[in-house]
């Protein structure tokens, strides 16, 4: 059976692009804000449960912290997930382009 | 300024508290109690309930960091029944959570929150009505005026031992209107 996070919401989708690289909470919703072009903007208890539920799912995970902010960073179970949602997002873009 | 005020509903309180910084008000403190102190502000300010039990000490640390980067202020949180109040100044961006997902999620704490609170007074219940009635025994046999003087007399006590009861009725109210939202929310 499919994983019960699978397919990728959006929110869960930007927040593992942005934790590529590791960051705290508000700096992932200032990175989403800016490859969303404005578009996502998280809010303070979506941010906190998604990360929650993504940490708890191991595809990100604490690796320090600055100040009294934890710095997360996505695990290699997460960038599996990601590769997975790319395939599955690039045939359904495949689709678009064959009808046209 | 202190109001006294009871709640068995989250989202009713939430509605009051906004109603109250309306009037330029902002909430400085809340108590176990139901005292709820506010005090005058010229800015304007909104609140959000959130419901959040079981938070360990190091997640409770996280939860208020991440609240407070967004400009959210804790004016209060009971660890016993989980019920958490967010303040800030109203800038727009008014909103605890931002999709369809953690909203969902927030309707069921808040039915975990009625249903456990109303399984408790449920189990109270069961205690006291167990081995005592509402009414004196004797009272059914009373006649004419004493039979009324007595029932207006006992009355009020008898409301006070259906209290549980009618939390239990509450309680399963609110439950059912969390479930209704979740359902709807969910099923989108």
């Amino acid at each position: 059976m499919k994983h019960k996070l699978l397919p990728l919401s959006e929110t869960m989708h930007y927040i593992l692009l942005a934790l590529r690289e590791p960051r705290h909470g508000y700096a992932v919703m200032q990175e989403i804000e800016k490859m969303s072009n404005g578009d996502v903007i998280l809010a303070a208890g979506t941010l906190y449960g998604a990360i929650e539920n993504l940490n708890k799912h191991g595809w990100i995970e604490p690796v320090g912290s600055s100040g009294r902010r934890r710095i997360y960073h996505i695990t290699d179970e997460g960038r599996e997930v990601l590769k997975t949602e790319q395939q599955r997002l690039q045939h359904i873009l495949s689709l678009y382009e064959g009808s046209e | 300024m202190k109001r006294f005020k009871v709640f068995l509903d989250v989202e009713k309180e939430e509605q009051w508290l906004n109603e109250q910084l309306e009037k330029g008000y902002r909430c400085t403190n809340i108590s176990g109690l139901g005292i709820y102190t506010f005090e005058k502000t010229e800015k304007k300010y909104v609140m959000r309930l959130d419901y959040q039990a079981d938070l360990s000490k190091r997640r409770l640390e996280e939860y208020k960091g991440i609240y407070e980067d967004f400009g959210w202020s804790y004016v209060k949180g009971f660890a016993l029944n989980g019920i958490r109040y967010w303040q800030k100044e109203d800038d727009g961006q008014n909103e605890i959570f931002s999709d369809r997902e953690s909203t969902v999620h927030y309707y069921r704490r808040l039915m975990k929150y009625s249903l456990w609170l109303g399984m408790l007074f449920l189990a109270y219940s069961f205690m006291i009505y167990n081995d005592s009635r509402l009414y004196h025994e004797g009272l059914w046999n009373m006649e004419g005026s004493l039979f009324w003087k007595a029932l207006v007399f006992e009355t009020p006590f008898a409301l006070i031992k259906l209290l549980p009861a009618i939390m239990v009725v509450a309680f399963s109210l609110s439950f059912y209107k969390s479930y209704q939202k979740y359902v709807v929310l969910k099923g989108q």
